[in-house]
């Protein structure tokens, strides 16, 4: 009885750890790369693009994201319809992560939308977002402020791993 | 070790249908060198980094408003305009496809004086000619941006097929706009020639362009 306890206080000790260093960006083997930030023009809106990696075993979603001078942040999906650019937000508000899966959102595609932009930032710039999963918590990551366009499409010229 | 060919084995060669493809090969080398300085490949059989309009459409004129003024389609005539339906609201596709087009200029040099681009808004309640100015400039400053009431926008949209239509968004983004995402390539004398998808390659585009500079 004893032993059993004491492998339960470990246990917990072990899961209180790990919630501690949560907010470094590779904990709980959730992989967080490519994060870009398309903030550049001069308009209301602006995206932000990042490759998701569950390695945590468990099925997560990403449910929000904060991020310094924006009126309001959504996730939004993109996509053709008979040759029409539909965006919309996404269905629930969130964008499942299935265990061991890789979801990228991509210019044309999957998107965390900052609405109400405040000001243009800088190309080449970084700028922190928080991404906010269900299950694996806030993850706060550096974006780099890239120029959208094909050169970007494969989200690896300007990418950045994050720095934390 | 091996035998040295002499004038007699080549002779021999000749005759060999072993060779035959060599003979081809050769015969295609030739065609190719004598036909340079021409067309090498005919518009039909390029391969364009968008859709080729099939037999090249005049695009009716149409006035619509920037900030300095009134723009029309016939003030480029004797330029390749690219003509762009989007809205500034619009995250990455629009601010994707004008980041390309300021590329393609770039990339053409001085041969980039002879196009245009040109985007219209969808959007005319949020883009206002001014907003647009600021907006298009961001990418290239001799990017024009120019709207209207939805009359004067489907009068320049409706010949090109553009599709458009309101959508109700959440509190914070108001509304969002389905709309075509193709760049249109018009030629000088006003035909339009392709359509460019938001994810046409840049590169693709600057070859397009010099081959269709290269045709004048």
């Amino acid at each position: 009885m004893k032993r059993v306890s004491l492998l339960v206080l470990l246990l917990l000790i072990v899961s209180l750890a790990a919630c501690a260093s949560s907010d470094s960006a590779e904990s709980g083997e959730m992989v967080i790369e490519n994060v870009q930030a398309n903030m550049a023009m001069p308009s209301d809106t602006g995206s932000v693009w990042v490759k998701i990696t569950n390695n945590t075993g468990q099925d997560d979603a990403l449910i929000g994201a904060e991020m310094a001078g924006c009126g309001a942040i959504e996730l939004h999906n993109m996509f053709m319809e008979n040759d029409v650019m539909i965006m919309r937000e996404v269905e629930g508000g969130q964008i499942p992560i299935p265990a061991g899966e890789t979801v990228e959102l991509k210019q044309g595609g999957l998107h965390i939308m900052c609405i109400g932009k405040e000001a243009p930032l800088e190309l080449g710039s970084s700028i922190d977002v928080a991404l906010n999963f269900t299950n694996a918590g806030t993850m706060t990551v550096s974006a780099t402020v890239v120029e959208p366009g094909t050169m970007n499409m494969d989200g690896d010229s300007g990418g950045m791993k994050m720095d934390n | 070790m091996k035998k040295r060919l002499t004038v007699n084995d080549l002779r021999l060669a000749i005759y060999d249908l072993r060779f035959a493809p060599v003979y081809a090969f050769i015969l295609f080398l030739a065609i190719m060198i004598t036909g340079c300085g021409q067309t090498a490949v005919s518009e039909s059989e390029r391969e364009f980094a968008g859709a080729l309009v099939n037999s090249p459409q005049p695009v009716p004129d149409f006035t619509l408003t920037s900030a300095d003024g009134p723009v029309s389609l016939s003030d480029f005539a004797g330029k390749y305009v690219f003509l762009y339906f989007g809205y500034t609201f619009c995250p990455d596709v629009c601010p994707g496809t004008l980041s390309n087009l300021a590329a393609v200029r770039q990339e053409l040099g001085e041969d980039g004086d002879n196009m245009q681009v040109i985007m219209i808004s969808v959007d005319p309640e949020r883009d206002t000619p001014e907003v647009l100015e600021k907006y298009v400039a961001h990418f290239d400053p001799t990017f024009l941006g120019i709207t209207g009431s939805k009359e004067e926008i489907d009068a320049a949209g409706e010949p090109l097929g553009i599709f458009y239509e309101i959508h109700e968004g959440s509190a914070a983004s108001g509304y969002l706009v389905d709309h075509t995402a193709r760049a249109f390539l018009i030629d000088p004398e006003g035909n339009a020639r392709v359509a460019y998808p938001h994810d046409a390659p840049r590169d693709g585009i600057v070859a397009d362009l010099k081959w269709f500079l290269a045709q004048e």
